[in-house]
């Protein structure tokens, strides 16, 4: 069976500084995977690398049988594959309602802009009450939606979602997870990069551990790693 | 006297849409690139030139005129977008850089009109000959289209800006580059719509203003230095601002006309300018962020 997504020995950076060395990763249709690690060790890289940002200078990314190597952003989102970037500060001066009816930009999703702007609203009501404010003036919880709204706007068949619960106090974070988790049983392959390996292992199936650009573990349920392995896995194994 | 004053109030008017219709292209271009086109004026002295060609040498009519000065102007302002603003993209200067690189789109198309056009001056018919009255005072029909176009082509900029897809795409790119990258939008295509819109409303500026005024090469240096002077006025923000600080400038300058005659006000129109940049930098109509 082919992979939804496969990437295959993978190297990228920025100008001269290699951030990504060889990493391969596969997510198979119906699959989630998470992805954790310290930070700055190349996990949004990773996403930038597959959303086009950032031009790998090896291997190879397909999605869905199609080489999406080096292809432009624009045509990977009109694929479907879709990204919510970290701390993402979406259009300031742009209302929630026009933000989201934007976002259906690619001619893939237009089609489905109304019902998919129903869909987004019944996940996270709030936005629906923000309707005419403008992105600025969103909490940062709000703005977290607003920008995983967008990328279901987008009609996605794989949605990468970048530490989605980044800098959200406890309550807001279980919002968010829940409506995450709301996300994967509809259906919608999920790529979740996040810190909390507990809250990845309830939604994903696999879990990959990213240390230094590489791909140094990959964890599923029958190794589940417990809170101890956890903390070893981020801090080494004498520093606890 | 108080006939002096409507008829200057009315001409004015006529200034302001002018100078709205020069400075809107210019807030277009910087909110959605973040350049400042130095060569907007040229553009818009292309436009009237191509214009004077297709309707006075190839007698094509005045209409044809318009319509082909305004779209070789956005045709020459996507080719400076791709040849002199595109290659800086993401550089740390560019926005010293391109006031360099359109400065000198400027001199190109100033000394290629002076060779392609001469240096005899040029005129085109009006759209409406005769004359209208206004609250009592009587300015020239042509005026009157122009100061009735005016508002009816921001008003529909505004209203694509506002709610079609693409024009939402060019607010969108001006925000924020990497998250409308990453809904599908394609950056390098909204620049250069955004470019060739901006260059499509000076050559229209242009083809208008060739019945009022002469066409020469430099004909653009005068509206150019008034747009900035309007956008530093109302802020670079929004098109509205930019609009309604066009109207209040070309007021202004018709009453400093008036009161003290053509050779001081550009000296008190570029006061204004620096004590607006002192006290308030970000414009009269933006937002003090």
């Amino acid at each position: 069976m082919d992979h939804l997504l496969n990437i295959v020995d993978v190297t990228a950076g920025y100008g001269s500084i290699t951030i990504l060395r060889g990493i391969s990763l596969h997510l198979d249709p119906g699959e989630c995977i998470g992805l954790f690690g310290p930070n700055g060790h190349g996990k949004s890289t990773l996403l930038h690398t597959i959303s086009g940002l950032i031009r790998s200078t090896s291997g190879t990314i397909s999605f869905d049988g199609t080489d999406i190597t080096g292809a432009k952003p624009p045509q990977i989102v009109n694929s479907g594959l879709i990204q919510s970037p970290q701390g993402n500060t979406l259009f300031g001066d742009m209302q929630v309602f026009e933000t989201l009816e934007l976002a259906a930009f690619s001619r893939r999703a237009r089609k489905d802009r109304e019902t998919n702007i129903q869909k987004v609203i019944e996940l996270f009501p709030r936005l629906g009450e923000r309707n005419t404010q403008k992105a600025k003036t969103l909490s940062g919880g709000e703005r977290q939606m607003l920008s995983i709204g967008c990328a279901l706007m987008c009609a996605p068949r794989l949605l990468m979602l970048d530490e989605p619960t980044l800098g959200l106090s406890p309550r807001l974070k279980e919002e968010l997870a829940v409506a995450v988790g709301k996300i994967a049983e509809s259906g919608i392959p999920l790529v979740i990069v996040e810190q909390d390996v507990e809250f990845l292992m309830s939604l994903a199936d696999r879990l990959y551990l990213v240390e230094h650009g590489e791909i140094v573990r990959e964890i599923d349920r029958a190794n589940a790693p417990g809170h101890d392995e956890v903390m070893r896995l981020y801090f080494g194994e004498h520093t606890h | 006297m108080t006939e002096t004053l409507i008829a200057t109030l009315v001409s004015g008017l006529v200034l302001g849409s002018l100078y709205a219709l020069m400075a809107s292209g210019l807030s277009v271009v910087w909110t959605t690139l973040g350049v400042f086109n130095f060569s907007h004026g040229a553009l818009m002295m292309v436009g009237a030139f191509i214009a004077w060609t297709v309707s006075e040498a190839a007698g094509l009519g005045l209409l044809a005129g318009i319509t082909a000065g305004t779209l070789a102007a956005a045709v020459i302002g996507v080719i400076i977008e791709r040849l002199l603003i595109r290659p800086f993209y993401g550089n740390r200067n560019m926005l010293l850089i391109t006031v360099m690189t359109t400065l000198a789109a400027m001199i190109i198309l100033e000394k290629g009109a002076q060779i392609i056009w001469g240096a005899r001056l040029k005129q085109l018919p009006r759209l409406i000959d005769g004359e209208v009255s206004v609250f009592g005072t009587t300015i020239s029909a042509h005026e009157a289209v122009l100061a009735v176009i005016a508002p009816l082509v921001l008003i529909a900029i505004w209203r694509f800006t506002v709610s079609t897809s693409t024009g939402r795409s060019l607010r969108a790119v001006g925000q924020n580059q990497n998250s409308a990258t990453l809904i599908g939008i394609d950056v390098p295509v909204a620049f250069a719509l955004a470019f060739g819109l901006s260059a499509a409303l000076a050559g229209l500026t242009g083809a208008l203003l060739g019945s009022i005024r002469f066409i020469t090469p430099v004909m653009g240096a005068d509206p150019l230095v008034k747009a900035m002077i309007v956008v530093i006025f109302g802020g670079l923000g929004s098109l509205g601002a930019t609009a309604g600080a066009a109207y209040v400038i070309g007021i202004i300058e018709a009453l400093l006309i008036l009161w003290l005659g053509l050779y001081w006000t550009p000296f008190v129109l570029f006061l204004l300018m620096i004590i607006v940049l002192i006290f308030r930098p970000n414009g009269i109509f933006g937002s003090a962020e």
